[in-house]
């Protein structure tokens, strides 16, 4: 019976030590900084041990009876403690208190087993034998679990299985010792009853561990994700936080649909109300239909040709019941003439003219889309121009990008065009600039449509001045040949995140 | 990491299934425009059918690379069109040549034009005549388009060719050297483009050395360094820096004097320039003649090619001169003369190599590699987006003498060069094999002169240089060294010396 009885130690020991583990790693994985969270998940989980041993002398009688229950509590509240902290994270504000209170229950628990056994075992020893014995499996059983717990359960059973594994084998001890203690047990039938119950639904839990992590999952991120796809272009990814939509192509912000109606209300009103008739509109990039309908907002405009890459785009946001909310179902108006092609050799290789052109790429974070912030591409623009023809370009932060900002308004003038560089305050954004650019002199608008949200005719001049932060940086243009905006835009932001 | 027993299980199988079998993609190809076979008809003075009759032109000119093109153009320019041109290929351009697929074209050999400076004259006119050259403006689509260039090294790429990670202080301090050494030569005015125009007996001395041993005697001896200077000298001249003239070394580096971040590119290269001279001088062009007897008749030449007999009063030389002693009666047979083999491939790729990066790179170049790296083909494109791309292999066999060279070059079947292209490759693009769907090879067997020590102060060369009498002989290899502008050059100059002739005549 002595081996025997010293294997349960070691496989408790084991127990107990993969469930602080587990409580550790969780916590660091979830709320990071592991050094905090290891320091002080181990000191509770010690401090609990000792509440239990000190408490362990206040059980007289009953102590193999009470041996039992105790592993089966461990093996209960240890196996699914893993899920629960998961569904905890996920569905609960209290995630840190949750955690901490198992890891003093388990700690506690933990605290009282070994002396109780020790005293269980006691009359069949010496003193002497008994101590040596049990604390040299205990922390046997410690080294194989810390062994274990990296090298083979993280990765192949994952936190959740891990867990139930070791409840599992918890309650096996507990089993194992109805037939160990049975002279000191009053009704053994029952309580392997209930072993097997609770072995059974730490097996049910085991079997069912991806759905329980996946449940989780599904309310840390996904509730959020309303759309995720890769096209063939680029990585679009929806998400949605209360009324809160938000566009990302690429992992960049394109926006948010709190404050949106800001950045398009600025994109398009200072410059298309500046046109006395326009008619023809071009819009390149600009593939949520946000811009579009700003400019549908005018009777005048006979037509609006969007030029997107994307065709999944340009569907989603035709299509997406929530999203056509957001353009007020500005792709399905006659006006609008949707054409999915590369900007530049459709620039290039049109002859039609406009009378306003807005300009809304993402960012020039790579040399790809740099080629579509260029002297050349400017200029392949202007010749679409109708003679009183403006167009626009989104031209990242003159705040946080100040020097890229800057670049493009010297880009613009070395491909031959008068700019009119101006800024507004987008929350979701951060100050934002645009610039408009056009072979003529450019008069604010003294009347704009009817229902705007953001912009006033008062209110104009103010986004045309730059307080000093923000005032232009002598800056070279942007070449095809030597693409100095995507350098300085590589800087910008490194400047501002280091 | 999280490595689940079903991934390391799928990794393992997927390496056992690499050892038993090649999972590649099937990669199509062959050799392409080979013209051994015709060289070797004339080297053997083989037998050409008899001509059957007589055309008669002011002018013949004979080969349609860069040099007959240009002398073409410059006849046609000044309103002569009394000539023809015979070209011995299916396709006129020589070095210049390039192909097309469904996704772009491609150059098989030249594909840059480095900025011209100011004293490169006839190529500035050549470029405003084709408005690559505006009101004193370079037409910024033609200019190689931001990122140009990166080396592979240590496991990375760095942007440039020239070695700047991982230097010594004493590796930095000889670049800085090299540098200062090749301004002073730059001010001397001896190195110019085209060289005639600044070649001075004063550096004779740099022509009995090899580059490599003038580099040992400025005590420039680092690694990396001269790592790079035989990278250049491969790449201009087909040639180790051991086989390289001094003289042609320091030209290389102390030539051009950049004025605007160049060089001029296209997508098919250098064939860009050629269809444009082909749109103003296509219709004098005859290819597949074979020319393989030039000779006095009375007054006039005769140039005998095919069923025909084309007289006349002049002719303009402008195919490899290393040919002339075969074809022109009476001509001595060449000494000074050396030429580089090399092997040019285009890659069709179905998708870009996993671990290629967001933007496509103009010339890629691997340190330690026998080869000379690849071109982009698609770099030169407005698109934001690209998929598939072809990719301009480039090998010099540089070591080596250039006659075993060849002899492999004519040995190995396609299979051979195709491995060996796609070893090279693997070691940057791991799944290379996986990207690429075919594979052209084209073998040059005198792809480019060679500017061995002595060649820039042969008397041999100087002679024949010179264009005198009514044969003029006028490809690049004249100048010691095939660069366009030198081609050029030395086409433009024949067509004024046959004009004058003509003229005078």
């Amino acid at each position: 019976m002595g081996i025997l009885l010293f294997i349960s130690v070691l496989l408790i020991a084991a127990c107990g030590l993969i469930y602080e583990l587990i409580a550790g790693t969780l916590a660091s994985y979830l709320l990071g900084d592991s050094v905090l969270q290891f320091s002080t998940i181990i000191g509770c989980y010690l401090f609990a041990m000792g509440i239990g041993s000190a408490m362990s002398r206040y059980i007289q009688r009953g102590l193999a009876y009470r041996f039992v229950w105790i592993e089966m509590l461990l093996g209960v509240i240890g196996g699914f403690s893993s899920a629960l902290l998961f569904l905890a994270f996920a569905y609960s504000q209290g995630f840190q208190i949750i955690m901490y209170a198992l890891v003093v229950v388990i700690g506690v628990l933990v605290g009282l087993e070994i002396p109780i056994l020790m005293r269980i075992v006691r009359e069949r020893y010496h003193f002497r034998d008994v101590v040596a014995h049990v604390l040299t499996f205990d922390y046997l059983g410690a080294l194989g679990a810390s062994l274990l717990f990296p090298i083979l359960l993280v990765p192949y059973l994952g936190l959740v299985r891990s867990a139930m594994l070791f409840g599992l084998i918890n309650v096996a001890v507990a089993l194992w010792s109805t037939f160990l203690f049975s002279k000191q047990l009053p009704a053994t039938r029952s309580l392997r009853v209930i072993c097997v119950l609770v072995m059974a639904s730490l097996t049910l839990g085991f079997a069912q561990a991806k759905r329980i992590t996946a449940a989780a999952e599904d309310n840390i991120y996904a509730d959020e994700i309303i759309f995720a796809r890769d096209t063939r272009y680029q990585h679009i990814v929806l998400t949605r936080f209360k009324d809160d939509i938000r566009l990302f192509l690429n992992s960049h912000l394109q926006f948010s649909s709190r404050d949106e109606y800001r950045y398009h209300e600025a994109l398009i009103h200072p410059g298309l109300s500046a046109i006395p008739a326009p008619r023809r509109v071009l819009v390149l990039g600009g593939g949520d239909g946000l811009a579009v309908r700003e400019i549908l907002k005018y009777p005048q405009v006979e037509s609006v040709t969007l030029v997107d890459l994307d065709p999944e785009m340009t569907h989603l946001f035709a299509t997406h019941p929530m999203l056509t909310g957001l353009n007020q179902k500005s792709f399905q108006s006659p006006r609008v003439h949707i054409t999915n092609a590369d900007a530049f050799p459709w620039v290039d290789s049109n002859s039609e003219s406009f009378d306003f052109i807005v300009i809304d790429f993402p960012d020039p974070t790579n040399y790809s889309l740099g080629k579509l912030y260029t002297t050349a591409f400017y200029k392949a623009v202007a010749r679409h121009l109708s003679t009183q023809g403006l167009m626009v370009v989104q031209s990242t932060s003159p705040m946080f990008a100040r020097d890229s900002y800057w670049c493009i308004v010297e880009t613009l003038k070395q491909a031959g065009l008068k700019t009119y560089p101006y800024h507004v305050y987008v929350p979701s954004f951060g100050e934002w600039g645009f610039v408009i650019a056009s072979a003529h002199d450019y008069q604010s608008p003294t009347l704009l449509p009817l229902g705007l949200r953001f912009m006033t005719v008062d209110g104009m001049p103010a986004m045309f001045q730059f307080p000093p932060d923000m005032s232009p940086m002598p800056m070279p243009p942007n070449r095809l040949n030597d693409q100095v905006l995507v350098r300085a835009y590589d800087q910008d932001w490194k400047d501002i995140s280091h | 990491m999280r490595v689940s027993r079903r991934k390391f299980l799928e990794a393992g199988s997927a390496a056992l299934l690499g050892l038993s079998i090649k999972g590649d993609r099937q990669i199509a190809g062959g050799f392409v425009n080979d013209s051994f076979q015709l060289g070797h008809k004339l080297r053997d003075r083989g037998s050409f059918p008899a001509s059957r009759r007589v055309e008669r032109y002011g002018v013949v000119i004979v080969g349609g690379g860069i040099a007959g093109l240009s002398a073409a153009w410059r006849l046609h320019k000044r309103g002569f069109k009394d000539f023809v041109l015979l070209e011995m290929n299916e396709q006129a351009g020589g070095n210049s040549r390039w192909g097309e697929n469904e996704i772009t074209p491609y150059p098989w050999a030249a594909h840059y034009v480095p900025v011209p400076g100011p004293k490169t004259t006839y190529v500035r006119e050549l470029f405003e005549e084709f408005s690559v050259l505006i009101n004193g403006v370079w037409e910024e689509r033609f200019l190689c388009f931001t990122p140009q260039e990166r080396l592979f090294l240590y496991g990375r790429w760095q942007e440039g060719i020239e070695p700047s990670i991982g230097l010594t202080a004493n590796d930095r301090d000889q670049f800085r050297r090299l540098e200062d050494l090749i301004h002073e030569f730059r001010a001397s005015g001896a190195f110019t483009i085209p060289m005639e125009r600044g070649l001075s007996d004063k550096s004779g001395d740099l022509d009995r050395i090899s580059f490599h041993q003038w580099l040992r005697n400025q005590q420039l001896d680092s690694k990396v360094l001269h790592w790079y200077m035989n990278y250049c000298c491969r790449d201009d001249y087909g040639a180790l820096a051991a086989d390289t003239s001094a003289w042609a070394g320091i030209h290389y580096f102390a030539s051009r004097e950049p004025e605007d971040k160049g060089p001029l590119t296209w997508p098919e290269g250098n064939g860009w320039i050629v269809k444009r001279l082909l749109e103003r001088v296509g219709s004098f062009v005859k290819t597949g003649q074979v020319v393989h007897r030039i000779n006095r008749t009375g007054k006039n030449y005769s140039v005998f090619a095919g069923e025909v007999e084309y007289k006349a009063e002049c002719v303009i030389f402008a195919a490899p001169t290393f040919l002339a002693p075969y074809i022109v009666e009476g001509m001595a047979p060449l000494h000074d003369f050396e030429y580089s083999p090399w092997l040019t491939a285009n890659l069709t790729l179905e998708r870009l190599p996993s671990n290629y990066g967001t933007d496509l790179t103009w010339d890629n170049v691997v340190m330690d590699s026998p080869t000379l790296g690849y071109v982009d083909a698609m770099h030169q494109t407005l698109r934001s987006h690209i998929e598939r791309t072809v990719w301009t292999f480039y090998w010099s066999l540089a070591d080596g003498a250039p006659a075993t060279n060849r002899r492999l070059l004519l040995e190995r079947d396609w299979s051979y060069w195709k491995e060996a292209i796609l070893h090279d490759l693997e070691r940057v693009h791991p799944d290379i094999r996986q990207c690429v769907s075919r594979i052209d090879v084209m073998r040059f067997g005198h792809a480019m002169a060679r500017p061995k020590p002595g060649t820039i102060f042969s008397k041999e060369r100087r002679q024949l240089a010179i264009q005198e009498g009514r044969v003029l002989l006028a490809n690049s290899d004249l100048s010691g060294f095939s660069i366009f502008e030198e081609a050029q050059y030395r086409g433009v100059r024949a067509a004024e010396k046959a004009l004058d002739f003509i003229g005078r005549a």
